[in-house]
């Protein structure tokens, strides 16, 4: 009997919580490159592909030493808590079953960490046309998987945003 | 505790690092290629506590205009809104208000 096959979304909310609707190789991808990701949080802090992460937080040049001071004493804060994140999520992503709404928003901040990474190497512009990617560009590769990870992003953020069911009410 | 009516001769107050602490302190919110609309959305209800209707208006502001305030206060605050819009991957700095 043929059956109508409906879309569903990489990230659902459920009764009990959200569940990825993700192929074990999809999810073991996205667990590699969050590992990735932790693997360069922790090495040279001067790396040009972090500078997205770690932001000025005071913009003004006569702030400069503020800046500083804020860098010095919140960097290792803002690095632990992107590890961690990580953790949360590559061990969810280990398990089949529904995951909480805490683990969901580790979830949209590790991958929007990646795709700030992903977005800096590829420098990423404003107006950037995601379906236009060559081919014979040597980071192909790179743009299809800033592509996935938007779309993934994008679908767990609106999963994130629905409202909860009458039975959790 | 006593009270002398005696006139002191007051010196010029000299802020060393030139804050003045009654100007309050503003975080922006600065427009960027990669965050997607809907995340930042996401991040303004979820930090700040907005509602979809707020946090939306805040985004275009950013998206259109370039940047928007989207907190202010004493500048301990700020910084803590700072750090935390940094955690999510937005690209805030705060400066004092003029």
């Amino acid at each position: 009997m043929a059956r109508k096959r409906a879309f569903i979304p990489p990230i659902q909310r459920v009764r009990d919580g959200f569940v990825f609707n993700i192929g074990d190789d999809e999810r073991q991808l996205v667990a590699r490159l969050l590992t990735e990701l932790s693997h360069l949080l922790m090495g040279e802090s001067g790396d040009p592909r972090l500078i997205r992460i770690f932001p000025p937080a005071y913009h003004l040049a006569d702030d400069a030493e503020a800046d500083a001071e804020y860098q010095r004493l919140m960097r290792e804060d803002l690095v632990a808590s992107r590890l961690s994140g990580i953790t949360t999520v590559n061990a969810a992503l280990q398990e089949p079953g529904p995951v909480d709404e805490n683990t969901v928003i580790a979830f949209v901040q590790a991958i929007n960490g990646l795709r700030l990474v992903l977005g800096t190497m590829l420098d990423v512009v404003e107006d950037h046309d995601p379906d236009e990617i060559d081919d014979d560009d040597p980071l192909a590769g790179e743009h299809h998987l800033y592509n996935f990870l938007s779309w993934l992003l994008d679908w767990a953020v609106r999963a994130l945003g629905e409202p909860v069911t009458q039975q959790e009410t | 505790m006593a009270t002398t009516p005696v006139p002191v001769e007051v010196g010029e107050t000299d802020f060393d690092d030139e804050t003045v602490p009654d100007r309050p302190w503003i975080v922006l919110v600065w427009n960027d290629p990669i965050n997607l609309m809907s995340y930042v959305t996401f991040v303004f209800q979820k930090v700040f506590g907005y509602s979809l209707e707020k946090a939306t208006s805040l985004m275009l502001d950013v998206h259109e205009k370039g940047r928007a305030v989207v907190s202010s206060g004493a500048r301990e605050k700020a910084e803590i809104d700072v750090f935390r819009l940094h955690e999510h991957g937005l690209w805030a700095t705060m400066q004092q208000d003029d």
